[in-house]
């Protein structure tokens, strides 16, 4: 029992950890990033490549963080900034750039299943049964990115321009917020998110040219339930999550896989704002 | 969230050589089928094979046109029902083997199963509220759904290896090819002569502009269900004949990546134009055919490119390059001009004092700030009743409330007798409301006569085959056509327009609706000052020749006091004043509003 409610929890972290910068993106400019699985493999293919290098742990993270954040910037710089006026446009050519990621992957990487050890092995004993000592650690990070996201929005210059942008792009413009830049930048840190979740995820799963994908729908899900709040993605990631790992133990997994997309479906349909005013 | 794409192919039918639309159509159909039947006979097998399967993912991308190119929803899921009538067939024919009774079985099923699970993704993705985004993102899990459970059916379903060996219709590769050319060529033209019908304009006028179709008495979720519903069974029809020519069901047939591929081609071919999707379906399975095996992550990588540049550069795809090309060539012919027709009024008008609005104890609250509240009043036929107050006073909460029933948080509403509950605006206006938004809400890539024919729907439900000539109009708003000059505009694109005409426009429209109560919410915002006239006399017209009940949002208190019969003053979020023009304009609170005194009064806007 204790085991299904610490999978519960890593995996609401995991979820977390892949989804916020979905959300970050989908709060600012009102679209969904569909290159958000292709920026994940994308990290997951930095860890590798750091993990060949022989590069520590905690250094191959910002550089996963760095590649997916200029990607990023690349993405809304050339492709997304035009589409602004026709946001299914917009997510479409998002998806295209994914097909587009996913084959240069493929391409130079090969399409090989590769393994990542993970920095931290072994596992912690916890009341009496043991638990995977990196499952541990990915709550941390969701934590952590959780304080980092709220610190940067509610302490810094860019971050109150960035509400200010969520809340009335027009009126924010009119002040003199650069909202152009504002964009660029989520854009940037969004995608940098999705490359860092993949780092982190690879020692759990396997690196290949798809392994963003399985991932992709929860994420929408979540996001869409969550509205642009990154409370609500933590509280739509716990519930939503749960209710996952429960399906997936007691049911059987493939049921599990669709638990999120399904309820979520429903919940939106019931109330519409979803989780968001909770 | 509309998408405010430019381009609209939709609206705009070259005529080529001078034909007729219908005639050219005619034409170029029998032309086509000509050529599927003769065209067998010169083409290898090889490529005889790739087309009969192109043919069939083809009629699939009409669908997919149909949903996105017309209706604006962007939807992953065709591809799911395409699946449906592909493991339909399949495990009918290895379970039951094959035979007539088979066959109407695995039929029966198709269009059972896609009708129903059509039917749920349609309520699950189109509600009042739901976003095009949000329905795009319903339609991607429908078919990962789908190959999860094909993945689980074990040897019921071949779980990832799918069907085959089943044994199936004994055609030759020539039959199969007109068999499966005849069929792409019977949905295109019926696609397309749904598409140029008055039917297709308002599908076009639900992706334009969602909220003031459903202003007009439109219930734009359930249109848009129809649709998805429909498409859906054509899709699945595609997948039956795809699945009984190959004899094998793959879960790739149903999954995401195919339904993408077919909106690839839609994008590539031209959406909103049902050709664009024959031509991109078979250039790209063509083209697969031969590339795939020999390049296949680059040429994977070739179409993730080319979807980004099409995007960007070419929104309109292929045939709307060629289009564009033509019309360079041709000149642009506009089509037949539209008469307008006087109908009388259908509603008996002549009833005294009849009850228009009656508003009690309504309340607004955004949890604990409050809008408004407790407001009460009643407004009667041949009013015309204004509503002032400063800048976030409550003024428009107030006019949604009354058209929507779900926006208020307490209190009673009635329109024109009837409650209006938790209904939505469609319901609500067929009570007998009409209601102008602020901005000019018109179908920007409709025409004119369009725009007010899609206004016209509850009254003259549109043809499905044909574009009506003649437009049938309320006088009250053929004259503000008249005087606003639009009556000689009507075949010119609503998008042209200028700001004051697009006001009119829309008030021509909800007109068009013959309303008992017209809501109106700052119609003058934006006017020249003759344009602002010519508004002040088509409503007093309306109020003491149609006996309309009008209420109107308005700040210029010189235009209020010439027109209204009754004021009433919000004033944070409560009615300050209710009184005739003349003790509200004198009253000590209004010349205080207005005259920008330091006082409480001033709130800061939104």
């Amino acid at each position: 029992m204790l085991t299904v409610a610490l999978d519960a929890v890593t995996t609401a972290a995991l979820l977390f950890i892949i989804s916020s910068g979905l959300l970050i993106v989908f709060g600012v400019m009102k679209i969904i990033n569909f290159a958000h699985a292709a920026f994940v493999t994308v990290g997951g293919y930095a860890a590798l490549v750091g993990a060949w290098l022989g590069l520590p742990w905690l250094l191959v993270l910002p550089l996963a963080f760095v590649v997916g954040a200029v990607c990023g910037a690349l993405t809304e710089a050339v492709i997304v900034r035009r589409l602004y006026q026709r946001p299914l446009d917009a997510i479409l050519a998002t998806w295209g750039l994914g097909i587009v990621i996913g084959q240069l992957v493929t391409l130079v990487f090969g399409r090989e299943v590769q393994f990542v050890q993970a920095p931290i092995t072994g596992t912690v004993d916890l009341a009496g049964i043991d638990y995977s000592a990196y499952r541990l650690v990915m709550i941390a990070a969701a934590v952590l990115i959780a304080v980092l996201f709220t610190g940067l929005l509610s302490g810094t210059r860019l971050g109150l321009s960035t509400r200010a942008v969520i809340m009335n792009e027009m009126l924010a413009q009119g002040l003199g917020v650069n909202s152009a830049r504002v964009r660029l930048v989520t854009f940037a840190i969004g995608s940098g998110l999705a490359a860092l979740s993949g780092a982190l995820i690879t020692p759990l799963s396997s690196v290949d040219p798809n392994m963003g994908l399985p991932w992709l729908i929860s994420a929408f899900m979540l996001v869409m339930v969550s509205g642009g709040s990154l409370l609500a993605l933590a509280v739509s990631c716990l519930v939503l999550g749960g209710c996952q790992v429960i399906v997936s133990t007691f049911v059987n997994p493939i049921l599990g896989g669709l638990t999120i997309a399904i309820l979520a479906a429903i919940v939106l349909r019931i109330r519409p704002e979803g989780f968001a005013r909770a | 969230m509309p998408d405010m794409q430019q381009a609209s192919p939709a609206t705009a039918t070259p005529i080529i050589g001078g034909l007729s639309p219908v005639l050219s159509l005619v034409a170029a159909a029998l032309l086509m089928v000509g050529v599927v039947v003769v065209a067998p006979s010169f083409l290898d097998t090889y490529l005889v094979n790739i087309l009969i399967r192109a043919f069939f993912v083809a009629i699939a991308a009409i669908t997919v046109d149909i949903m996105w190119g017309y209706c604006g929803t962007l939807t992953f899921g065709q591809s799911a029902f395409f699946g449906i009538g592909v493991y339909a067939l399949a495990i009918t024919f290895t379970e039951y083997g094959f035979g007539t009774w088979q066959v109407l079985m695995a039929l029966g099923a198709t269009l059972a199963i896609t009708a129903v699970i059509a039917a749920l993704t349609g309520w699950l993705s189109f509600y009042p509220g739901s976003t095009p985004l949000y329905a795009s993102i319903v339609s991607l899990v429908v078919p990962i759904v789908l190959v999860q459970i094909l993945y689980s059916g074990g040897t019921f379903t071949g779980s990832s290896s799918g069907l085959v060996g089943f044994e199936t219709f004994d055609l030759s590769f020539e039959d199969w090819f007109r068999l499966a050319g005849l069929s792409l060529i019977a949905v295109a033209v019926v696609a397309l002569i749904i598409m140029r019908s008055d039917t297709g304009r308002l599908l076009t006028a639900l992706r334009d502009n969602d909220a003031r179709c459903t202003y007009l008495g439109i219930d734009t979720s359930r249109t848009r269900i129809i649709v998805l519903v429909l498409t859906a069974l054509v899709a699945s029809l595609a997948g039956f004949g795809y699945a009984a020519f190959g004899a094998v069901a793959a879960p790739e047939n149903a999954s995401f990546t195919f339904g993408t591929r077919l909106i690839i081609m839609v994008a590539l071919g031209g959406r909103g134009t049902v050709v664009g999707a024959i031509v991109g379906a078979l250039s790209i399975e063509v083209a697969s055919a031969y590339l795939s095996g020999s390049l296949p992550y680059v040429w994977e990588l070739i179409i993730g490119l080319a979807l980004i540049a099409v995007i960007l550069a070419f929104p309109d795809g292929l045939v709307g390059v060629f289009r564009k090309l033509v019309r360079g060539l041709h000149g642009f012919q506009t089509a037949e001009a539209t008469r307008l027709r006087p109908v009388a009024a259908s509603t008996v008008a002549d009833k005294t004092n009849e009850l228009a609005i009656e508003v009690r104890e309504l309340g607004k609250h955004f949890g604990s700030l409050s809008v408004l509240d407790g407001v009460q009043f009643k407004a009667h036929r041949a009013e015309l009743l204004s509503l002032v107050g400063p800048n976030g006073a409550g003024k428009t909460t107030l006019i949604r409330c009354l058209s929507d029933g779900r926006e208020r948080s307490t209190g009673h509403v009635a329109i024109a007798g009837q409650p209006i509950d938790h209904l939505p605006p469609d319901r609500i206006v067929r009570f007998g409301l009409g209601r102008k938004f602020q901005t000019a809400s018109v179908f920007e890539t409709l025409t004119v006569a369009e725009c007010l024919r899609v206004a016209r729907t509850q009254h003259a439900p549109p043809s499905l085959t044909s574009t009506s000539t003649v437009l049938d109009l309320p006088a009250a708003a053929i004259a503000v056509l008249e005087r606003s000059g639009l009556a000689e505009r009507l075949s010119e694109a609503a998008r042209n327009l200028s700001h004051g005409l697009k006001q009119a426009l829309e008030l021509a429209m909800v007109l068009a609706l013959e309303p008992e109560v017209l809501l109106l919410d700052e119609p003058t915002a934006g006017l020249t000052r003759a344009e602002r006239q010519g508004f002040a006399d088509i409503l007093t017209t309306l109020v003491s020749r149609d006996r309309l009940c009008i209420v109107l949002v308005e700040h210029d208190l010189d235009f209020v006091r010439e027109i209204s019969s009754r004021i009433i003053v919000l004033h944070q979020g409560r009615i300050a004043l209710d009184g005739s023009v003349d003790e509200v304009v004198n009253s000590a609170l209004v010349r205080e509003i207005y005259t920008g005194q330091p006082s409480s009064a001033v709130e800061a806007g939104p």
